[in-house]
C-alpha cells in the first residue's frame, strides 16, 4: 500500500467553443466565420486554495502564538505535502504570507485551526467522492484522512494549554 | 450492491481481512490495557465487526474471506505501549487499504470506504501516533 506518488489531482484548463472572424486574402471577399476552441485559462482547484489558506493560517497562528511552533509546523508541513500533491510550485508556496488567527487567546485559536481541519477534511472527502480517476481519489482519500487525524491531534494540543489561556 | 468484478472484490476483501485483523489485535491489547485504553479498544472490537458486516454485504457471501484462527500483528504486542503503538500502526496500514477501496468503487460505496479512512487515521493519532500527510503503516 503506498501512498500518492506524483500530483495526482490536477485541474486542468477546459475548453470552451467560441466563434472567430478571420480576415481572408481578398478585399472583395467577406470575412469568414471558422469555429475555434481556444483555452480558457485554467480553472484554480479549490481543494488546493483551501491547502494553501490552511498553510496561512497555520503560519499566522505560530506567528501570533510561538508557543505552538513544535506541533503546528509539522502539521503545516503535511499540508504543504498535500499542496504539493494537488500541484501547488514550491513558488506558490514561498510566497504564502500568514493569515492571523481571528482570537486573541491560545485556546480559541487552536480551536478556530480544529474547525479549519474538519472542514478541509470533510471538503476533500467529497472532493473524493465525485473524482473522476481512480488516482485523485486515492490521493483525495489520503489527505481526507491525513486532515481529519490532524482534529484529535490538535484537540491534545488544546488540551495540554491552561483554560485561561 | 453485490461487486463482481475481481479487482474491485480484491479492494473490498482486503479491507474485511485488515479489520478482521484489527480486531483480533484488540483482543490481544485488550488484555494489555488497562482504564480508558481497555475501554477504547474493546468497543473498537464492536465498530470494526460492524464495518466487517457492511463491507461483506457488499460482495457475494463466497468471496467473502473467513476469519483466520490468529494473527501476528506487525508490532508484537507484550505491554501497554506496544499494544497502543501496534493498533496505531494498524489503523494507519487501514488508510491505503480503504484508499485502494475508494478508487476502486463508487457512490455511497466510495463514500463509506473514505468515511472509513479518515476514522483510521483519526483512531490512529487516538493511540498515539503523530499524523502523517500520508498515513500508511510503515
Amino acid at each position: 500500500m503506498l501512498p500518492p506518488t506524483r500530483r495526482a489531482v490536477l485541474v486542468g484548463g477546459f475548453a470552451a467553443g467560441a466563434t472567430l472572424i478571420v480576415g481572408c486574402s481578398s478585399s472583395s471577399e467577406q470575412p469568414e466565420a471558422i469555429e475555434v476552441e481556444p483555452t480558457a485559462p485554467p480553472q484554480p482547484d479549490p481543494n488546493l486554495l483551501d491547502e494553501l489558506a490552511l498553510i496561512g493560517a497555520y503560519l499566522g497562528a505560530v506567528e501570533a502564538f510561538p508557543e505552538l511552533r513544535g506541533t503546528l509546523a509539522t502539521i503545516a508541513d503535511q499540508h504543504r505535502a498535500h499542496a504539493r500533491e494537488l500541484g501547488a510550485t514550491e513558488t506558490e508556496l514561498a510566497a504564502i504570507t500568514p493569515i492571523p488567527p481571528s482570537a486573541a487567546n491560545v485556546r480559541p485559536a487552536v480551536t478556530e485551526l480544529i474547525k479549519r481541519e474538519r472542514s478541509a477534511a470533510d471538503m476533500r472527502a467529497e472532493s473524493a467522492a465525485g473524482a473522476e480517476n481512480g488516482e485523485s481519489v486515492r490521493a483525495l482519500t489520503f489527505i481526507a484522512a491525513s486532515e481529519a487525524s490532524h482534529v484529535p491531534e490538535l484537540r491534545d494540543v488544546r488540551r495540554a494549554l491552561k483554560d485561561d489561556s | 450492491m453485490t461487486y463482481t468484478d475481481p479487482a474491485v472484490v480484491s479492494t473490498i476483501q482486503n479491507a474485511i481481512r485488515a479489520e478482521q485483523n484489527y480486531v483480533y489485535a484488540c483482543g490481544i491489547a485488550g488484555a494489555e490495557l488497562k482504564g480508558g485504553g481497555r475501554r477504547r479498544a474493546v468497543a473498537q472490537i464492536a465498530e470494526r465487526q460492524q464495518r466487517i458486516q457492511a463491507l461483506a454485504a457488499l460482495i457475494s457471501e463466497a468471496d467473502v474471506p473467513t476469519t483466520p484462527p490468529a494473527f501476528s500483528p506487525p508490532i508484537a504486542i507484550d505491554s501497554a505501549r506496544s499494544a497502543r503503538a501496534s493498533l496505531a500502526q494498524l489503523n494507519n496500514a487501514l488508510v491505503g487499504v480503504y484508499a485502494d477501496m475508494a478508487a476502486s468503487t463508487e457512490g455511497v460505496d466510495r463514500a463509506f470506504a473514505v468515511a472509513g479512512a479518515q476514522s483510521s487515521a483519526r483512531t490512529a493519532v487516538q493511540w498515539g501516533a503523530p499524523s502523517q500527510a500520508f498515513p500508511t503503516g510503515d
